[in-house]
């Protein structure tokens, strides 16, 4: 059934924080099984957009359909990897400690993880090669590292559709196509995987659509048909510098990988 | 004078020891229950929460007194306390949801207001003598010499109880604590969750009042967290440690006040738990200042020396080289010490030797040291250029040999990783 219906549905979403509109009327349809970027300025209601997905801000209109159905009813099948700076690095947990989270809900009240849990955490952390750091503290890593802790997470709660909010922010190249690389996989494991991002030469040559968001949704579809100057034109308005870089990008055109 | 001690309810001589020994043990398991619910308040950020709440029982206190009565009835008291916490918590909620207050005004706010009115209703009833008024105030600084097996057996209950929530909700709790929106978007009811933990810290805030009374009680429930997070880096060796800590802290307060005649045991929990922190910071392992403080000289000092030997080795092409050579090219005061310890060093491990009148040479040691630094630097700048993050997360100070800490196998795929990425225009 996920195969037939869309992955990820917005109809007429409305955000707001207080009286201040952050997103406008977004319809958007996201095939089942892609690697879908959502792109746009600082501000432009990126993140909103995913935490209007994920049930974490209220919506002011609209609604949301995640695999055809509404979030409550998907929550298991749904993978989440928050921005690195929501939370606090110094706390106590070890990086395994935090993978193992992913497993949590699955467990539901009470159950504590076992064996199972452990080797697929064991698992996760190998895929995003951290394997050998999986005994330490998390403060003890660098951004990439930490970032790749948040993937694991993420890949243990053996999700359906992923949400990435920024995973490549603070991330050297190497590990940004590891990151990239494993985000593959998962397309070709037949997942959808909606990716917020900020760099538009990685965008290109990495996703297979786009939306260009700015409060309201400017385009949306395969990444060529989508960012186009006109388009960019009208989600970076008057931020030239951006436009340059992504004209070069988009000369230069998407890798398959 | 406000720190009337109280009439020992037990008039029995035998009844004694049984009664101190049954205090004893309710007031340990309080302080090891503050402890271990505490570091869930420091960690989830909520410890200045936990502090309003505690100032508001006292209002709680007064009222619970009036209602029943003029009984000092400890349950009926400390039930009123709780009230009073939650209430002040739910203030703390409604504030922050329908006002524009920042979180630490509103905190300041209920934690002023309502410890005023505690303050103004506790004074209002013992100025007018109310008849079994006359304790009542030992919950501002907490006394313990008036508790009964009974009140202690209460008090201990609690805090076991407290302790098993804990245990039982640890992998939940701890979600939360860290990630709440992580939390929240696979499904966990986080402000429900969040709710538990607040009211398990006004559970403990009362239960601590006996011993720690109002205005003191925080300490119980976030220093010993606090300080227990010194010597660990994991939740699960936190929480028994803070319990330890919160132990060891209100036994010795409940000790030394039923010693000295008169003395409140707030006040004395608050130093042996102070004691302990301020120990922890000084000296624990890796966290403590010590530590830091003699690590950062290490560092710096085999920085020096590293470089000072790099510096020779390359001098010495031109023969014998004298300090003054070597230390024009590595300004700094750290250099110059760093040549003192090299030269001085030579009896033991010959590094740096004689060359004839001011000059020095290298010794073969000290040639093999520098050789292996600048082996060793430049493994490292090709595996910072391969693989960035994990020569940052790893290379420390000190050029610490690559193969053991990458292990051979590793250093071996970055270094091809490399090679290729130099040899082409990169995997496609």
């Amino acid at each position: 059934m996920s195969t037939t219906s869309a992955g990820l549905e917005f109809h007429d979403v409305t955000v707001a924080y207080g009286r201040r509109p952050v997103l406008w009327n977004v319809d958007l349809t996201v095939p089942g099984s892609c690697l879908f970027g959502i792109i746009g300025p600082n501000g432009a209601g990126k993140s909103t957009l995913l935490k209007a997905a994920l049930g974490l801000v209220p919506l002011a209109g609209g609604e949301v359909r995640i695999l055809g159905a509404p979030l409550d009813q998907v929550r298991g099948r749904v993978g989440y990897v928050p921005q690195r700076e929501s939370v606090d690095w110094d706390f106590p947990v070890s990086v395994t400690d935090v993978v193992l989270m992913g497993t949590y809900a699955r467990l539901g009240w009470l159950r504590r993880p076992g064996r199972v849990e452990r080797s697929l955490a064991a698992e996760c952390l190998d895929r995003v090669g951290l394997a050998d750091v999986a005994d330490r503290q998390i403060g003890r890593l660098s951004g990439g590292q930490q970032q790749r802790v948040f993937l694991a997470r993420a890949l243990a709660q053996q999700a359906d559709v992923y949400f990435l909010d920024e995973p490549m922010a603070g991330v050297d190249a190497r590990s940004q196509e590891r990151i990239f690389r494993v985000l593959a996989d998962l397309r070709a494991e037949g997942k959808l995987v909606v990716i917020v991002h900020h760099d538009l030469r990685s965008a290109a040559e990495w996703f297979d659509a786009v939306a260009l968001i700015d409060m309201r949704l400017v385009a949306t579809g395969p990444v060529a048909e989508v960012l186009t100057p006109e388009n960019l034109r009208r989600t970076y308005a008057g931020r030239l510098d951006v436009l340059d870089e992504i004209g070069r990008a988009v000369a230069e055109g998407g890798r398959t990988p | 004078m406000i720190l009337a001690a109280a009439d020992p309810p037990f008039t029995a001589a035998w009844a004694l020891p049984y009664n101190t020994l049954v205090v004893a043990a309710g007031v340990a398991s309080v302080g090891f229950a503050a402890g271990v619910v505490g570091s869930f308040a420091v960690l989830r950020r909520r410890a200045l929460a936990g502090d309003a709440a505690a100032h508001a029982t006292l209002l709680g206190v007064g009222l619970a007194f009036l209602a029943g009565g003029g009984r000092r009835d400890l349950p009926l008291l400390l039930a009123g306390a709780l009230a009073a916490a939650i209430a002040a918590l739910g203030c703390l909620v409604l504030i922050g949801r329908w006002t524009r207050t920042r979180d630490d005004a509103a905190t300041a706010i209920v934690l002023g207001v309502s410890f005023g009115a505690g303050i103004t209703l506790l004074s209002g009833i013992t100025a007018r003598g109310v008849a079994g008024s006359a304790g009542l105030e030992q919950f501002i600084l907490g006394h313990t010499a008036g508790l009964t097996a009974t009140d202690a057996r209460m008090l201990g209950g609690l805090s076991l109880l407290a302790v098993c929530l804990v245990i039982m909700f640890l992998k939940e709790s701890t979600l939360v604590a860290f990630d709440p929106s992580f939390a929240a978007a696979s499904g966990w009811p986080v402000t429900l969750i969040d709710y538990g933990l607040v009211v398990l810290v006004a559970l403990m805030v009362v239960v601590g009042l006996p011993a720690a009374g109002a205005v003191l009680v925080t300490a119980l429930v976030v220093i010993p967290p606090v300080t227990a997070r010194q010597w660990t880096d994991r939740v699960g060796i936190m929480l028994p440690l803070a319990g330890l800590f919160g132990l060891v802290s209100a036994l010795a307060g409940v000790a030394v006040s039923s010693v000295v005649p008169r003395m409140p045991t707030g006040p004395l929990v608050v130093i042996a738990a102070s004691t302990l922190l301020t120990t922890s910071l000084l000296v624990a392992p890796r966290r403590g200042g010590l530590a830091r403080w003699l690590s950062a000289r290490r560092t710096v000092a085999a920085w020096a020396e590293g470089r000072l030997l790099e510096i020779a080795l390359r001098l010495e092409g031109a023969g014998p080289f004298t300090r003054e050579q070597i230390l024009a090219r590595a300004p700094g005061a750290a250099a110059a010490s760093a040549f003192r310890r090299l030269v001085r060093g030579a009896a033991l491990e010959p590094v740096v030797v004689r060359g004839g009148g001011h000059a020095w040479r290298l010794a073969a040691r000290g040639r093999e040291l520098a050789a292996e630094r600048t082996r060793r630097l430049a493994v490292w700048t090709e595996v910072l250029e391969a693989a960035r993050e994990d020569a940052r997360g790893q290379l420390t100070i000190d050029v610490p040999s690559p193969e053991s800490i990458l292990g051979a196998a590793r250093l071996k795929s970055i270094r091809e990783s490399a090679a290729a990425a130099r040899g082409g225009p990169g995997p496609t």
